[in-house]
């Protein structure tokens, strides 16, 4: 069967089980679970595969899946990708009232895709030989949040990196993989599809302030308040605002975990966990110092300590070109070419991904698929139309993986020779482990 | 003649001059002048010693004076101080419109007051039924202000401290005196009219300076490095430590900018502050001392800009001597009524009478004669007689107490009196406060 065909195939598998895909996105909707948390997230997608009838490996990096699906010929691995895990915003329309969990990023949408491409991809390696192997993963914890729990699996050694894809790297479950695709929702205004661009890669900050207790009324000069360190450091972590040059998009952000313990007690141990995102590796550097000397000013104006963990976070994404030219082909054959956005190369998304971490390693594409209203990690940020979320994606997912395999150019062939990787997975893995530090200043 | 009959001759004398000693004052109020720049008013002090015949030198610290009268006959030496300094007040409405400069703290009563005393003494020929003797000094630079104008004096060796009486101790001008007294013009509190006791909080000065690098503000902000932001930030850092400043302390921590750039679309390179701490013990304003070079340590960290803190001794805090006072307190209620005189508790102003009071028995009583707001710009003089003619008559009252029946009452004050410092351990600790770091970290 020639690739026209076999796409054909695809899609009418796929328009096929449309219900039972949008049907699993809305359960997974139902029942948010953070990432690293998601083991009834997993259990379910565990489950469907069963359905299907395919094996798979559960547990990778706690609660992550993999399975292969061989296409009966020699020819490249290409990993379809669905993240397991959500957000945790407080007051979000589908939040779980006892954990904030809520998929206010729309990753359960990705799950569907990867079941839909998953399950089309099955059907005609069936009936037809298929120069290459399918790889589906259902992969946790793309959020980059509850740091000091991450952490704490880190020192436990249950995980070393803190995110999905970074720790199935360097477990090597990427190694048999030579190409990646994933598609994420993004709000309507957005186009049906878009791709292109780039995002912000990050380091990721566990701070502590260590201060001095004692009573807040009797005795506050016999205390050392930590809270205040950390008062300090933020107003200061503010003044760097012009200093940081608008081309980099850097983010400078966090969140306060811990403000002390008894409103009588003067505030002793403060948690910060933060974010500095930016364009550039060089940029990232920059501003993480300017964050360092924040941090550390706090500390040294009250007189406290401060011990600041820095966790390798993200890289910046780059879309193979090749790759995304097929995907828009696939895309305008779905939407029109008109409903299709390709974003300039330069254009950055702000936010981050740990799939800019594989596009480092390998060709990838991480398009989007216009369908959400609200704002993205919002309380309304609500996916309304479900088959362009799931069914359209998975549609065009499933084509361009068609067309990579087997088409008669053999694109994923001349993609992986023209592909100029920066990192092996090995060099990748020692890169990230070295940007993890851990210093406590003691101001004298 | 009795001490009553001396202090009458005296007080009587004094009222025969009371619309010279006003004038005077008033003449003084309209030629304000800050600290270490009192060069007119230093020429009417000059002219008033002449007129009363009273030989003098000038020129101490600057602008200072100094006269004495003697006895001849053996005895303590009273010290009878006037401060020739305005403050600088915009909108003060006797305020010197290029200067800025303006007496919203009264200094122009005590020269007329120190001149009081001196009529009193001097024209009614009383000098010899006394003892000892009695120096008039009108004493440059009380209120601390000006600070980089005087650290440059002081780096340029013209002084070495920045307050009048510490540079008067230094040069030598109290090793002779025994005891000193002055008083300071306030608002009635309580419906009194004299008031005195208390004590004073003491300071260190800081003179800062936060250096960053100048950049385009607009084309090229990331490659300046703000110090206007590293004072913002150090600013928030002092206030952030407020909790730690004990109630009883009552430190005071209030900075101004003096620089704080020079073209807006140019990132600011260079900011300079003034600061004082104070405290109602040396212990005290030195530890908050320590906590606001932390704090200006982190402004400039956050930046990654420098920053130089030159600490500057400032005053002591002050204690009156209460035996001094006793005397003081009784001529006081005679001249205004029992009723009319307040006890002050502690007052978080600073003076360098406070200097004074570790070395010597001191008072530093008030006249309240004033209304409006200590260094404010309604603070005006409303009763020029009690500001200044009683005022000088309660202080020469004292002088003839001190210093009759052989100075017997001086020797037991001066005998008495316990004080924590001698001139060489207040010259050690004043300079052990001068210090002057730069911190880049």
């Amino acid at each position: 069967m020639d690739s026209k065909s076999l796409k054909s195939k695809c899609w009418e598998i796929i328009d096929n089980r449309a219900d039972w895909l949008v049907n699993i996105s809305k359960h997974i909707l139902q029942n948010p679970e953070p990432g690293f948390h998601e083991f009834e997230t997993a259990e379910f997608v565990s489950r469907k595969l069963d359905e299907l009838g395919l094996p798979h490996e559960k547990g990778i990096a706690l609660t992550g899946i993999k399975g292969t699906i061989d296409g009966g010929l020699p020819g490249p691995t290409i990993a379809i990708i669905g993240e397991l895990d959500s957000l945790r915003v407080a007051g979000h329309a589908h939040a779980n009232p006892e954990t904030d969990a809520a998929h206010a990023c729309g990753h359960h949408c990705q799950i569907g895709m990867m079941l839909g491409v998953t399950a089309a991809f099955k059907e005609i390696a069936k009936n037809s030989m298929i120069p290459g192997k399918l790889v589906f993963m259902a992969l946790p914890a793309e959020e980059f949040i509850d740091v000091e729990f991450r952490y704490g699996l880190h020192q436990q050694g249950q995980i070393e990196f803190m995110s999905g894809k970074q720790e199935f790297l360097k477990l090597g479950a990427f190694d048999d993989v030579d190409l990646a695709v994933m598609a994420h929702t993004s709000k309507t205004e957005e186009g049906k599809f878009s791709i292109g661009g780039t995002s912000n890669g990050h380091v990721v900050k566990y701070v502590r302030f260590l201060g001095k207790a004692s009573h807040a009324g009797g005795s506050p000069h016999e205390g050392v308040n930590a809270l205040q360190a950390s008062m300090v450091a933020l107003n200061a972590l503010n003044t760097q605002r012009e200093t940081l040059k608008n081309e980099d998009t850097i983010r400078l952000h966090g969140i306060m975990t811990k403000g002390g313990v008894s409103v009588s007690s003067i505030p002793a141990e403060v948690k910060y966990e933060g974010r500095v995102r930016g364009g550039t590796t060089e940029a990232i550097a920059d501003a993480n110092l300017k964050m360092d000397r924040c941090l550390k000013a706090g500390a040294l104006a009250i007189g406290c300590e401060v011990e600041i963990i820095t966790l390798p976070g993200y890289l910046p994404i780059k879309n193979d070109p090749h790759m995304s030219d097929i995907f828009i082909d696939n895309a305008a054959t779905l939407v029109g070419a008109n409903n299709v956005i390709q974003k300039p190369v330069r254009h950055n998304s702000g936010g981050s991904t740990d799939m800019g971490d594989l596009s480092q390693i390998m060709p990838v594409i991480h398009p989007y698929t216009g369908v959400a209203s609200g704002t993205g990690h919002g309380i309304d940020y609500l996916v309304h139309d479900y088959t362009q979320a799931v069914v359209n994606p998975a549609k065009a997912l499933a084509g361009t993986i068609v067309d990579l395999l087997c088409r008669e150019d053999s694109p994923a062939k001349k993609i992986l020779s023209d592909f100029n990787q920066d990192y092996s997975i090995k060099s990748y893995v020692e890169m990230q482990r070295s940007r993890l530090t851990k210093e406590k200043y003691v101001p004298i | 003649m009795d001490s009553t009959k001396i202090k009458s001759v005296v007080c009587d004398e004094i009222e025969k001059n009371k619309d010279k000693l006003i004038g005077v004052a008033k003449e003084i109020l309209e030629n304000p002048e800050p600290g270490f720049k009192e060069f007119k008013t230093a020429k009417i002090v000059s002219r008033e010693f002449s007129s009363l015949d009273m030989p003098h030198e000038s020129g101490i610290a600057i602008t200072g004076l100094k006269s004495h009268l003697d006895s001849g006959k053996p005895g303590q030496n009273i010290a009878v101080i006037g401060e020739l300094d305005s403050l600088k007040v915009l909108g003060h409405p006797f305020e010197d419109k290029e200067t800025t400069a303006a007496h919203a703290c009264g200094h122009h009563c005590q020269i007329a007051m120190m001149l009081g005393v001196a009529v009193g003494l001097k024209a009614s020929g009383v000098l010899e039924k006394l003892a000892g003797k009695v120096t008039f000094m009108a004493v440059p630079a009380e209120e601390y202000i000006e600070v980089e104008y005087r650290d440059n004096l002081r780096r340029r060796g013209e002084i070495e401290f920045l307050g009048g009486k510490p540079e008067f101790v230094r040069l030598g001008h109290f090793d002779d005196v025994d005891m000193a007294m002055m008083t300071h013009t306030s608002v009635p509190s309580n419906e009194c009219k004299i008031s005195f006791g208390g004590t004073n909080n003491g300071l260190v000065a800081k003179s800062i300076q936060f250096s960053g690098v100048a950049s385009h503000a607009g084309g090229a902000p990331h490659m300046g490095v703000n110090a206007l932001n590293a004072a913002m930030v150090a600013m928030s850092a002092i206030h952030a430590q407020r909790e730690t400043y004990r109630d009883q302390d009552t430190i005071r921590i209030h900075p101004i900018i003096t620089k704080g750039g020079v073209a807006v679309s140019s990132v600011p390179a260079d900011v300079r502050m003034e600061t004082y701490v104070r405290g109602a013990s040396i212990d005290a304003f030195l530890s908050a001392s320590e906590k606001v070079d932390r704090a200006l340590r982190a402004g400039a960290m956050a930046v990654g800009g420098s920053v130089t803190i030159t600490t500057l001794p400032g005053y002591l805090p002050i204690q009156s001597n209460e035996s001094f006072l006793d005397l003081y307190k009784n001529n006081a209620a005679e001249l205004v009524g029992q009723e009319k005189l307040g006890r002050l508790t502690h007052r978080t102003g600073s003076t360098d009478m406070g200097d004074l009071s570790q070395l010597m028995p001191v008072i530093h009583p008030y006249v309240e004669a004033a209304s409006g707001n200590g260094h404010g710009i309604d603070y005006v003089i409303d009763d020029y007689d009690l500001a200044v003619v009683t005022g000088a008559k309660a202080m020469a009252m004292t002088v003839i107490d001190l210093l009759t029946d052989g100075a017997s009452n001086a020797a037991r004050i001066v005998s008495e009196n316990d004080s924590p410092l001698t001139k060489s351990s207040y010259l050690s600790l004043l300079r052990s406060m001068t210090k002057e770091e730069t911190f880049k970290e």
